[in-house]
């Protein structure tokens, strides 16, 4: 796997300090929000626990020794979580799910290539979507099954696709 | 006694010269104006032909492009007065520098996200080349100064501030104080200052210098980082162009 390409604002010291003026905060958390999803994406991860992500690299910088602190943390997940990228598994927000893509634009992938593959019309079973060979090469290869449910259900109300009963196949139209 | 030049004779005579003396001049003045015209006509024939010559060299290599430009200034020409103008005509670089001076609007405007409208010269000039594609001429910062100043008739927008070795290209309204240049300065080699570099280098009271550092943290030039075991420092990503390449 090639290197994670790091935003020049990681290296850059301040980044790591809440700004106190309301425009520069704006730019480094939307900063922030951009970098936290990259890099769950390069790691293909779905959920993100807040005590263990505080000494990841994506939150601690050993090279300048500058870290992104819990609050500063809780800032940008709480944005995240407006734009509709994170949701909470608990109520204390120890640990949350991380959609690196929003359901809907996972729907519009899948069902993109559903139909290259000519998989219309016919059923298919989760399991080949996230780990069948036909779908080895796509960004959803291993994507986790409550997530995938979800990008189907979302594409179930634009009556793209039906899920079956059992949440183990759907048939796209 | 005889006296000569009083009578009515003597004046005729003398009317007489001065006719002729100001016909000889304005023959004369004649003679030199139709050699000034010559003159000038073979003046702008060679240097039609010079330009024509060397046009290439003017337009892609901005070494010559500098001398051509003290060469003109020297003589009172300005080639870039207006795009319509002879040289402009000839070899188009009045709109070489407009087209130069939108680029560089463009490359301001893009990065000031990143360092709130405040940009070093070098670093403006390896965007704008970069925007230009790798096929066109090379860039100088003399080039850049000469499309800059042209963008003053446009306002204040747009000012270069000098910082000695370099300079910087501020894209953003406003008046910087001295006490702003001089932090920038101060700052230029690390990319950062702290409160009591200030106080300490320019004796400055901690009051003056807060305010100064404040003000530059408002426009959105200083982000602050609390993180340095030596207190807090403001950082200027203007002058971090290390950072990031």
């Amino acid at each position: 796997m090639a290197d994670f390409d790091w935003p020049w604002q990681y290296k850059f010291p301040p980044f790591f300090t809440i700004q106190p003026n309301l425009e520069t905060r704006k730019k480094q958390i939307e900063a922030w929000c951009t970098l936290i999803l990259d890099y769950q994406k390069y790691l293909k991860s779905y959920s993100l626990d807040v005590k263990e992500a505080q000494n990841s690299p994506l939150f601690y910088n050993k090279s300048i020794s500058r870290r992104l602190h819990e609050d500063g943390i809780y800032t940008i997940l709480g944005e995240l979580q407006k734009k509709g990228h994170i949701e909470w598994k608990d109520k204390g927000r120890k640990e949350c799910l991380i959609m690196w893509r929003t359901p809907e634009e996972w729907g519009k992938l899948i069902y993109n290539w559903a139909d290259s593959k000519g998989l219309l019309n016919t059923v298919c079973t989760m399991y080949e979507i996230s780990n069948g060979d036909d779908s080895a090469d796509t960004d959803f290869h291993g994507i986790e099954s409550w997530l995938l449910l979800r990008a189907l259900k979302s594409l179930q109300l634009e009556g793209k696709c039906e899920v079956m009963a059992g949440n183990e196949g759907v048939k796209f139209f | 006694m005889h006296r000569r030049g009083a009578g009515l004779g003597a004046i005729k005579n003398k009317t007489l010269a001065q006719a002729k003396y100001r016909d000889k001049g304005s023959e004369i003045a004649e003679d030199k104006f139709s050699q000034m015209t010559q003159q000038m006509e073979m003046f702008k024939t060679n240097l039609e032909d010079f330009a024509r010559k060397h046009k290439d060299d003017i337009k892609k290599d901005p070494e010559f492009r500098l001398q051509f430009q003290d060469m003109c200034a020297s003589i009172g020409v300005d080639p870039l007065a207006s795009s319509k103008g002879f040289w402009a005509e000839m070899l188009g670089v009045g709109d070489f520098y407009y087209e130069l001076a939108i680029q560089i609007v463009e490359v301001c405007i893009a990065t000031s996200p990143k360092n709130g409208g405040l940009i070093n010269i070098e670093e403006l000039r390896d965007k704008v080349e970069c925007a230009r594609g790798r096929n066109s001429q090379s860039i100088s910062i003399d080039d850049l100064l000469r499309a800059i100043k042209k963008l003053k008739i446009l306002g204040s927008g747009f000012t270069v501030i000098n910082m000695g070795s370099t300079s910087l290209v501020q894209s953003i309204p406003g008046e910087m104080s001295m006490d702003h240049t001089k932090i920038l300065q101060q700052a230029q080699k690390n990319g950062f200052i702290s409160l009591t570099d200030l106080t300490q280098n320019f004796k400055w009271e901690p009051e003056r210098a807060a305010r100064a550092l404040e003000f530059m943290v408002k426009q959105g030039l200083a982000w602050v980082d609390d993180q340095d075991s030596s207190g807090r420092k403001y950082w200027f990503p203007s002058l971090c162009t290390n950072i990031g390449r």
